[in-house]
C-alpha cells in the first residue's frame, strides 16, 4: 500500500511543464476466471500523447485497455487487482463511480458499432444521458463532435438518417464522434481501424494525430507499422506481461529486450 | 482413391437425398391436402351472412358475434401478455444472462411452452372463473376476460422466447458501447437493444398472436360462448374456435359447412399473421446490413 501512496504522491506532485501523466497503472493483474490473463502491469500513460500497445493475439493488449474504463465490470468473473491511477484517483475503487469514470475515459471498439438510429441520436445519445442541454446548444455539441470526428461534412445534410446506412469508415468516425461528444479526457481505441480499408484507415490515423492535441488517447492495434505511425510512446506485451515500454521511436528502432526486438522484426507473433 | 470409393459415395448420397425429399415432399402434401379441403368446402358457405349474422340463426345464420368475441378476446390476450413477455424476455437476456435464476425460468417458459392448451384453460378456470362466480354470487360466471388470460398464457412463452433469443443475438459490442458512454442497463435495454432487435421482437408478437388465435381448449371453460354479440369483457362471449366446435358436434350439414367456413377465416388470419411476421422480419434483415 506504501507503494501505492508513493505512486499517487508522485502523480499528484508533478511540476506544471513537464508531460503529466494521465494514467498511472501500478501492479495490475487481471484474471478472466481463473486465467491470469495481464499480470502484474506498471507503466505510465503520458497527457495528450498516443500511447499504442502492441503484442501478439492473446497477449492481453485488449484486457489492459479494457480495464482502463472497466467495461470488463459487464462480465461476470472478471477481476482486476493491482491499481489505476486516472489523475491519481484509484478507478478500480468500488466508490469510483462508473458513471463519472465512463464521462472521463470514452472507447471506440474493433467493430463500428452504431446504435440503431439517426446519426444525429447515435452522438445526442450519450451527451442527454450526461447533460441536460436546450435544441441550439445540442445542436452545436452534435456538430462540433461530427466536426472533430472529420464527418461533419459527409453527414450534415443527412442527419436524420439511419446511422447504419453509412460506410464502415463513416461509422466509425461517427464512434469515435459519439465519443468524444462526451468531451472526455481519454479516449481509448481497442484496434479502431482493424475491419476497415486502407483509406479509411488512413483517415482514422489523420483523425488520431488532431486529437491528441486535445485528448489523451491509448491504442491498441494488432498492425506494428500502424503503432510506429500514430503512437509517441509504445507497449510491447507478451503473455500477460508487459515486456517493454518507451518512446515509439526507440522501441523501433533500438529496443533493449530481445524479445521486442523479435517481435518487430517478425521472427514471431 | 479408386473411381469405385467414389461411385459408391455418390450412390449413398444420391439415396440420402432421395429419402429426405420425399419426407419433405411428404411434410408438404399433408399440409397442401389440409388447406386443400378447409378452402373447398369452407368457401360454399362463404357470403354475406357469414359476417352478418349472428349464431343464434344457426344453419340460417351466420359467424358475425364468433368474429368479433375472438378480435376482443385475442386482443385482449395479447395486450396482456405481450408486455409482459417481452419484459420477461428482456430480463432473461439482459439481467440474468449466465445465472442460475435465468437458466431456471428460462426451462419452466419452455415447460410451459409445451404445456397442453386444455390445461391451461382449466387452470383459469380455478383460479378465475370459479372465484368470479362465487365473489358475484353468480352474476359474472364465464367471461371473455377469462378467455384472454388463458390465451395470454399461452402466447406468454412464446413471446418470452422469441424476445430472448432476439436480444440474445444482438452483437454483445452494441451493449460494450453503450454502457461505455456510461449509459445505464436499463436505457441501454430499453432504448437501443429493443431498438436493435426490435424486429424480431415484434416477429414474436405476431406468431404469438397466430398461435392463440387457433386455441379452443382454453376457451371451452372460459369464455365459454354465446349465441349472440357480446361486447363486454365480463359476458359470455363467442369466438370462432368454440363456435368451430360447436358446429361440427351438430348432426345438420349446413351447420359443418358454416364451421368449415370458420376454420378457412381462422387459417386465413393466421396465414396473414405469418405473412407479415416474415415481412417485418426481412426488413429488419435489410436495415442492418
Amino acid at each position: 500500500m506504501n507503494d501505492l501512496a508513493t505512486a499517487v504522491q508522485s502523480v499528484l506532485q508533478q511540476p506544471a511543464d513537464a508531460t503529466r501523466v494521465k494514467i498511472a497503472v501500478r501492479g495490475l493483474d487481471f484474471h478472466y476466471h481463473d486465467i491470469h490473463a495481464v499480470r502484474n502491469i506498471h507503466m505510465d500513460i503520458s497527457e495528450r500523447k498516443v500511447t499504442a500497445i502492441i503484442g501478439p493475439s492473446g497477449c492481453g493488449k485488449s484486457t489492459l485497455l479494457r480495464v482502463f474504463n472497466r467495461i470488463y465490470a459487464i462480465y461476470p468473473k472478471q477481476r482486476a487487482d493491482g491499481a489505476v491511477l486516472l489523475d491519481g484517483e484509484n478507478i478500480l475503487d468500488p466508490g469510483y463511480s462508473l458513471n463519472r469514470l465512463r464521462s472521463k475515459v470514452g472507447m471506440v471498439f474493433q467493430k463500428p458499432v452504431p446504435f440503431p438510429m439517426t446519426i444525429y441520436e447515435n452522438v445526442a445519445y450519450g451527451i442527454r444521458h450526461h447533460e441536460t442541454l436546450s435544441r441550439p446548444r445540442m445542436d452545436e455539441r452534435v456538430e462540433q463532435a461530427l466536426r472533430a470526428a472529420a464527418l461533419w461534412d459527409e453527414v450534415k445534410d443527412k442527419m436524420k438518417k439511419s446511422a447504419l446506412g453509412l460506410s464502415g469508415g463513416q461509422q466509425q468516425r461517427l464512434c469515435i464522434a459519439r465519443g468524444i461528444a462526451l468531451r472526455p479526457q481519454v479516449l481509448l481505441l481497442d484496434e479502431p481501424t482493424s475491419a476497415l480499408d486502407p483509406i479509411a484507415t488512413g483517415r482514422i490515423e489523420q483523425l488520431i494525430e488532431e486529437l491528441k492535441k486535445d485528448y489523451t488517447i491509448v491504442i491498441v492495434t494488432h498492425n506494428m507499422q500502424q503503432a510506429a505511425r500514430v503512437s509517441d510512446e509504445t507497449a510491447f506485451m507478451y503473455m500477460g506481461e508487459l515486456i517493454e515500454f518507451g518512446n515509439t521511436e526507440k522501441i523501433f528502432t533500438k529496443p533493449d529486450k530481445k524479445q521486442t526486438e523479435d517481435y518487430i522484426t517478425g521472427r514471431f507473433g | 482413391m479408386s473411381a469405385n470409393v467414389y461411385r459408391r459415395r455418390y450412390a449413398k448420397n444420391v439415396v440420402a437425398q432421395a429419402l429426405a425429399s420425399a419426407a419433405a415432399l411428404l411434410a408438404l402434401m399433408f399440409l397442401a391436402w389440409i388447406l386443400w379441403v378447409t378452402v373447398s368446402r369452407g368457401v360454399q358457405a362463404i357470403g354475406v351472412s357469414l359476417f352478418t349474422k349472428i349464431t343464434a340463426y344457426a344453419d340460417q345464420g351466420g359467424l358475425a358475434n364468433a368474429i368479433i368475441g375472438s378480435l376482443i378476446i385475442d386482443a385482449m390476450a395479447i395486450a396482456l401478455c405481450a408486455p409482459v413477455g417481452v419484459l420477461a424476455g428482456a430480463y432473461l437476456a439482459e439481467y440474468a444472462r449466465g445465472t442460475r435464476m435465468g437458466e431456471t425460468i428460462r426451462f419452466l417458459n419452455d415447460i410451459l411452452l409445451s404445456a397442453p392448451s386444455i390445461v391451461l384453460g382449466l387452470f383459469v378456470y380455478v383460479i378465475v372463473v370459479l372465484p368470479m362466480t362465487a365473489a358475484t354470487n353468480g352474476s359474472i360466471t364465464f367471461s371473455a376476460l377469462a378467455g384472454s388470460i388463458a390465451l395470454a398464457l399461452i402466447g406468454l412463452p412464446v413471446i418470452v422466447r422469441t424476445t430472448d433469443e432476439m436480444l440474445q443475438l444482438v452483437p454483445s459490442t452494441l451493449r460494450e458501447a453503450a454502457l461505455s458512454l456510461g449509459i445505464p442497463q436499463w436505457k441501454l435495454t430499453v432504448q437501443v437493444l429493443m431498438r436493435a432487435a426490435g424486429s424480431g421482437i415484434l416477429t414474436g408478437v405476431l406468431l404469438a398472436l397466430a398461435r392463440l388465435a387457433g386455441e379452443t381448449a382454453p376457451l371451452l371453460f372460459t369464455a365459454f360462448g354465446n349465441n349472440y354479440t357480446a361486447l363486454s369483457p365480463l359476458a359470455k362471449m363467442a369466438s370462432l374456435p368454440a363456435a368451430i366446435y360447436q358446429y361440427t358436434n351438430d348432426p345438420n350439414p349446413a351447420m359443418h359447412a358454416i364451421a368449415w367456413a370458420g376454420a378457412l377465416l381462422i387459417t386465413l388470419f393466421v396465414l396473414a399473421l405469418s405473412l407479415i411476421a416474415r415481412a417485418v422480419f426481412a426488413r429488419q434483415k435489410t436495415s442492418h446490413e
